[in-house]
């Protein structure tokens, strides 16, 4: 088996350079100007999307999204949604299948939405509040697993419930008083439920069409597009038109296109030397998960035409250094600090491809206000590390002679957690006095040893990436004590347990006034940041091509990538 | 019973051992390794209670001998699974439900095996046609400038890796020339045409990568071949050099070119991930390193004994056409 040796990635790596000079060369006489941001979007036409991951588990109850996501967005409507715009609009949560974002009682433990009027599936018939309701009860279901956990540990009797196909009660915390309206009962308070609503469960499933495991096949549709194809498990995906769709009840979806066409299960080097020469269909094509590469980048800004072709985006992110301060000497604060100071940002920006795709980070929050962002930069390493303060810091804390630590990250090149980081680390370190000896492990490996309680290293690298765009999703996970999970993955890597902490989690969870809320969640991140049980690095910045005929890219925040819902290739 | 059923009987009994043998080795592999395939199956932020609820699910909490006797009884008898709403049958040979997405292992080979075996064939047809006249031609010119060109030329196309020919081609072709559409696999039974035309490419490339192998050992049995007494015998009565060359000297040459295509034919029905993912072709190596990687057990042991009987498959017909081959050879 010879053919198995060499890993896909490894060759979408050495493919790179060879694909895109390729691209630039079937580009080069043709094309006079840039033409994807002329012209006004028109109705009509085939989209092609070209991905790497097919569209498996096309099943609301087992999509794991954000915002909805993007190809799932197009037959799956939501009570709210993520506002199609670009930049920071576009992290802004808006009314889909409801009227409104919806409306809390009190201390936020009840939220209650309307529907529109006039909403209908794809045959026609009319979606009611009971098909929200069992669209979520399904996702309870062991049998369609996968996707997000949150309403399991938000609503009351969550906890319990298995699903409809056990369970034939339902769950009592949802109400549908009538077709039209629904009330979820949470057993806390949570100001975040409207995002938390934009996810793929919350999409309508009407009970007699249900086919269990065999639903994503031909999910009903309640977005402009229907499902006329679903081949190979995903890896080739024909949308059509939905009629029965009113432009007039959905103001966040243009639906240009008359068909879309999602082909999967491409090579990465591949997609982009497609979407750059852009030869017949793939002039109209788009890719929803593959981004440039450094390499392919930096041969793309040299050409005028395909340049115009790049969009960029920021999506909350952070990739960033994580210590576990029960493994000595990370107990140690001033050593905590010391390796703060002398990280050097600027050789962590180079290794994962420049200023281009990534921006220094001092702050855990990602540099957006949507999540509370506040700058601050509590151990000033300046731009390329302060050894003398590392030093003079690890002096007191009894290593006048330096120290030598291991630090673990993932083997994979390439990787934000990958090697070229841990090197760019171990250099600065050493600046210091600071040995680093490297533990690189498996994808697979790295994940369960840093994710296990017993198991997690003292040292590693790390990245965290929300669900939606607020401070919750974002510090919660990473810092609130009763997250830490003793027997499953855990991500509260400092296992920090603190009462205050806690107490400020819960008390911004209440507030339903989500600007509020992120300014609090902005001065909680300032308050955590001081007592170093991270290392902020970097914020990715995502770089993708898109096809010569494509009109109206919208790239928001929320995603950091381009719209499919948007876009208009006529 | 005739000759050729007797081989063909004793071949099925063995081909069914070696078979039930690999199954059981893929199962104790998966039970020794570390990895939980029902973690996997839920994603990383399910807490231990979803975990331990999609294991009960999938039949992970049974003991591994109940759950391989499972695997038996469906491979014999068929299974029925929930499919939440109702039930589904699998009728045998079952080989199961993938863990990752509840799908038959069985239909999903289904979906694949076209795939694969458009490429492999293909591909073989082409890196014969390729590596035997090569060969044959380098064993007549034997010693001249034109065998060393051709041996040179075609241990380049087998220095290089497979995505490296690939990419260079799809340059070529499509990017520079134009000629050929970027490789997207259409099924035969859709539009024969275009399948074709958007094989070629990975045909292509399959067939340098492989060729190489079959010059070398084609000029090196075409040589000792020509230089064996009979040939000499042959030529001394004045048979032409024409039927000498095609009908004894490659006749005699051809035994170990096709014991090297039927190993090569079987492995690449499992083993063509390279090609596979750069052209994307939905076929069965991709599937199986996807599913090695998510654990999905069931998957991998279909694909196991479907890679497994097609080596088997080669093998036997293999031996039959040595037999045609070369007459001194006795089928047992």
């Amino acid at each position: 088996m010879s053919h198995l040796s060499v890993t896909p990635r490894r060759l979408a790596a050495a493919a790179v350079v060879l694909a895109i000079t390729g691209g630039a060369a079937a580009c080069g006489p043709e094309d006079s100007g840039a033409k994807a941001a002329g012209g006004k979007p028109a109705k009509g036409g085939t989209l092609y999307v070209l991905n790497q991951s097919p569209q498996e588990d096309f099943d609301p109850a087992r999509l794991y999204t954000s915002g909805g996501g993007n190809v799932p967005g197009l037959v799956f409507r939501t009570l709210t949604t993520r506002n199609r715009e670009n930049g920071a609009d576009g992290s802004k949560v808006v009314p889909d299948l409801a009227t409104d974002t919806g409306t809390p009682n009190k201390d936020a433990t009840v939220w209650t939405y309307h529907l529109k009027d006039g909403l209908k599936y794809e045959d026609g018939s009319a979606i009611t509040t009971a098909d929200i309701k069992y669209g979520i009860e399904r996702s309870f279901a062991a049998e369609l697993s996968g996707g997000a956990p949150y309403l399991r540990d938000w609503l009351t009797g969550g906890k319990e419930y298995q699903g409809p196909y056990k369970d034939k009660g339902g769950l009592a915390s949802i109400e549908t008083p009538d077709a039209k309206t629904i009330v979820f009962h949470l057993n806390k308070p949570e100001g975040d439920f409207p995002l938390l609503a934009t996810q793929t469960s919350f999409a309508p499933v009407p009970k007699a069409k249900d086919t269990g495991t065999k639903y994503e096949n031909h999910p009903v549709s309640s977005g402009p597009y229907k499902v006329v194809a679903n081949e190979n498990d995903g890896e080739h995906l024909v949308l059509e038109r939905n009629t029965h769709w009113d432009a007039k009840t959905d103001e966040e979806r243009k639906a240009y296109p008359d068909r879309i066409d999602v082909r999967s299960g491409l090579d990465a080097a591949v997609i982009n030397q497609r979407l750059s020469s852009g030869s017949g269909k793939d002039a109209a094509a788009v890719t929803t998960d593959t981004n440039l590469t450094a390499a392919e980048l930096a041969k793309i800004t040299g050409d005028k035409e395909l340049a115009g072709r790049v969009g960029t985006g920021h999506f909350g992110y952070t990739d960033y250094i994580s210590f576990n301060p029960k493994v000595k000497p990370f107990d140690d604060p001033k050593v905590r600090q010391a390796i703060s100071y002398a990280v050097d940002r600027s050789t962590v920006v180079n290794a994962l491809g420049g200023s281009s795709l990534a921006e220094p980070a001092t702050t855990f929050l990602p540099a957006q206000e949507s999540f509370g962002y506040t700058p601050y930069d509590a151990f000033p390493a300046g731009k390329s590390g302060d050894a003398a303060k590392a030093k003079e810091l690890l002096k007191e804390a009894g290593y006048p002679k330096g120290l030598t630590v291991t630090l673990t990250h993932d083997s994979s090149g390439g990787d934000e957690q990958g090697p070229e980081v841990a090197t760019a680390l171990q250099d600065a370190l050493k600046k210091a006095g600071i040995t680093v000896k490297l533990e690189g492990l498996e994808s697979s490996a790295y994940s369960e040893k840093i994710h296990g309680v017993k198991t997690e290293p003292g040292f590693f690298l790390a990245g965290w990436g929300a669900d939606w765009p607020s401070g919750g999703p974002f510090l919660a996970p990473i810092f609130d004590g009763r997250q830490i999970v003793q027997d499953g993955y855990n991500f509260n890597n400092a296992q920090l347990d603190d009462p205050a902490v806690n107490k400020e989690i819960d008390e911004i969870n209440k507030l339903t006034d989500l600007k509020a809320a992120a300014v609090r969640w902005g001065a909680l991140d300032k308050k955590i940041g001081e007592q170093a049980l991270t290392v902020p690095l970097v914020h990715p910045v995502y770089k993708r091509l898109y096809g010569k005929d494509v009109k109206n890219v919208v790239i928001s925040d929320w995603t950091g990538v381009l719209d499919v819902a948007q876009v208009s290739v006529k | 019973m005739t000759l050729l059923t007797r081989f063909a009987l004793r071949r099925l009994l063995a081909a069914l051992l070696v078979l039930l043998v690999l199954s059981i080795a893929v199962y104790a592999l998966f039970y020794v390794l570390p990895g939980d395939p029902a973690r996997l199956a839920c994603g990383p932020k399910c807490t231990a209670d979803q975990v331990a609820q999609v294991r009960t699910q999938l039949g992970l909490d049974d003991p591994a001998l109940a759950q391989y006797a499972h695997f038996l009884h469906g491979l014999f008898a068929g299974t029925d699974i929930s499919t939440g709403v109702g039930t589904e049958h699998c009728g045998a040979p079952c080989l199961g439900f993938s863990y990752q997405n509840g799908e038959q292992v069985t239909s999903l080979l289904a979906q694949r095996l076209p795939a694969t075996a458009s490429l492999s064939l293909g591909a073989m047809a082409l890196w014969l046609v390729i590596g035997v006249g090569t060969g044959v031609l380098s064993a007549l010119r034997h010693g001249g400038i034109t065998e060393r060109l051709l041996t040179a030329v075609t241990l380049a196309g087998n220095a290089v890796p497979v995505f490296i020919i690939g990419i260079l081609l799809m340059l070529l072709f499509v990017s520079v020339l134009g000629w050929l559409p970027f490789p997207s696999y259409v099924p035969l039974t859709e539009d024969p045409e275009q399948w074709a035309w958007n094989l070629v490419l990975p045909w292509l490339s399959l067939a340098i990568l492989e060729s190489a192998k079959y010059a070398r050992l084609t000029r090196s049995s075409m040589l000792d071949t020509l230089s064996e007494d009979h040939v000499r015998t042959f030529r001394a009565y004045g048979v032409r050099e024409r039927s000498v060359i095609g009908r004894h000297a490659l006749r005699g040459a051809l035994p170990p070119v096709i014991a090297l295509t039927a190993l090569d034919l079987g492995t690449m029905f499992g083993g063509a991930v390279l090609t596979e993912s750069l052209f994307g072709i939905p076929g069965l190596g991709k599937s199986l390193v996807d599913s090695v990687r998510t654990e999905d057990l069931p998957v991998v042991v279909g694909l196991v004994l479907v890679t497994g009987f097609f080596v088997v498959l080669a093998n036997a017909v293999a031996d039959v056409l040595y037999a045609v081959a070369d007459r001194r050879v006795v089928l047992a």
